[in-house]
């Protein structure tokens, strides 16, 4: 008898996880018209493998140099496939804009990104580069320049005539002071932590001595005041992730895009 | 006696502390209701902006056309016409409609412009010394960008007026809003014709890769 009861509720139990895997489907289907993938750690992100490992850290290596020379930043994907049903233009804009690739400021950020399944490939610039590189050279260096080489495979070459280009065109339009937001970040982060820290433990101190101080006339109910601690302290706590090394990372310094650039397909 | 008196001290500071707190909760409110409403104009701008990016083509483009032997006279003066009834319908740039027809009367004027130029377009196919004109293969990959950026553009107002809407028309502020004037804006809603636009590729004779790639040298 209690078998029977303990095997029914574990049938509906079973039942009921089914019903919950299955709503999950329907939402993980619901988006997978469309996904944005996660902003990636690199300049340069070769996620469909048509490039070789040597060539993507020169590429990788040569557009962090260019962020720390001019402050542009350049962020290249290749994707096996498009996970959208939209226009490549829309598509790739979205994604150029959730990246947040270039400075907030300048908004001078450049992505190309590369869908090999599709032969479609977008060129994205930044509302703050739409000047130093308009629709018309964005074309042509997709058209002229890259696509070409894609046609025939050679995405390396492609790439790296497309880079270059892209590098000529909006070299000059802004400076940059020899770090990129990723080592700005890592760096300004180590002291502002600490800067923090020591505000919130000083604030902390002074609750804590007055409650003390009042404690004696209101029978120490300045009891919450003291619990600020824990979270004021892992506040001062956000200490900075890994960015050393001799691989350079990405981190996009939240650039816009308009819609300013080139795609199609080869 | 001087427990009284802090008793009633204490009265009138907590009086004055919600005062204060109310005060500044309205405060805050209006700065942040001006400040979305600051957000939708600045966005109506860069809408009116990529808008006149595109009018500011046409006329270099129906020149390059021109110029191509014997080019179908029809689609050019649609195209003439569709952008000076987009002239007629100008709005302020400086502030988002309040009114929703004003922007409805905006919308189809511009999509009729929209539908010239994909018209023009595809009608330009058939012109192969279109095709080969450099110049004209500029103007192309600028019409595309602006039709890009106008997509954008419009995406980036609807969404700024509707964060704003919520804020006006969710409760406290509401009735805080009507007293200063703050009233809803209207959104840009997709026509079938208008939000097609976007979506002509000009990959010339590209309808599939195979011939594309045997199309190109």
């Amino acid at each position: 008898m209690q078998m029977s009861i303990l095997h029914e509720r574990s049938t509906i139990n079973s039942r009921v996880k089914r019903i919950a895997l299955l709503f999950a489907l329907v939402a993980i289907n619901a988006h997978a018209a469309e996904v944005i993938p996660p902003k990636p750690a690199a300049y340069f992100n070769d996620y469909a493998g048509v490039v070789s490992k040597e060539a993507a850290s020169r590429f990788n290596e040569q557009l962090a140099q260019f962020e720390r020379e001019t402050s542009n930043q350049v962020v290249v994907a290749i994707f096996p496939k498009m996970e959208s049903s939209s226009d490549i233009a829309d598509y790739a804009q979205r994604v150029a804009q959730s990246w947040g690739i270039g400075s907030k400021a300048q908004r001078n950020g450049v992505a190309v990104l590369v869908f090999t399944q599709d032969h479609k490939m977008s060129i994205q610039v930044g509302y703050g580069l739409e000047g130093a590189l308009p629709d018309a050279t964005a074309y042509d260096i997709r058209a002229n320049h890259i696509t070409p080489h894609f046609r025939s495979g050679d995405y390396e070459g492609g790439l790296a005539e497309g880079i270059d280009l892209i590098f000529k065109a909006i070299r000059g339009e802004y400076k940059g002071d020899g770090a990129t937001v990723r080592e700005r970040r890592t760096n300004r982060n180590g002291g502002g932590g600490g800067l923090v820290f020591l505000i919130l433990f000083v604030i902390v101190m002074i609750s804590i001595f007055r409650a003390r101080k009042r404690g004696y006339r209101y029978s120490g109910s300045r009891g919450p005041y003291v619990s600020w601690w824990p979270s004021g302290g892992s506040g001062g706590g956000w200490s900075s992730g890994s960015g050393g090394g001799g691989f350079s990372g990405f981190s996009g310094g939240g650039g816009s895009f308009g819609g300013g650039g080139s795609s199609g397909g080869w | 006696m001087n427990k009284f008196a802090i008793g009633c001290g204490g009265i009138v500071l907590i009086l004055v502390f919600v005062l204060v707190i109310a005060a500044l909760a309205g405060v805050g409110m209006y700065n942040r209701l001006v400040r979305s409403q600051q957000a939708v104009d600045a966005q109506w701008a860069q809408v009116q902006n990529v808008y006149q990016r595109r009018a500011d083509l046409i006329p270099n483009l129906v020149n390059t056309v021109q110029g191509a032997a014997n080019f179908e006279k029809s689609t050019l003066t649609e195209i003439t016409n569709a952008r000076a009834s987009v002239g007629r319908v100008q709005l302020d740039p400086n502030k988002a409609p309040t009114d929703a027809a004003q922007l409805e009367e905006f919308q189809r004027a511009q999509g009729q412009l929209s539908n010239a130029l994909s018209r023009l377009l595809v009608v330009s196919e058939r012109y192969p010394e279109l095709k080969a004109n450099q110049n004209f293969l500029t103007l192309q990959a600028q019409l595309e960008g602006s039709e890009n950026r106008i997509a954008v553009e419009r995406n980036k107002f609807n969404e700024v007026v509707q964060s704003y809407n919520t804020q006006v028309r969710s409760f406290p502020t509401n009735v805080f809003g009507g007293m200063f004037g703050f009233t809803p804006r209207p959104y840009f809603n997709a026509q079938p014709g208008a939000e097609k636009a976007p979506t002509v590729n000009f990959n010339f004779g590209s309808p599939a890769p195979s011939a594309a790639a045997t199309a190109s040298p």
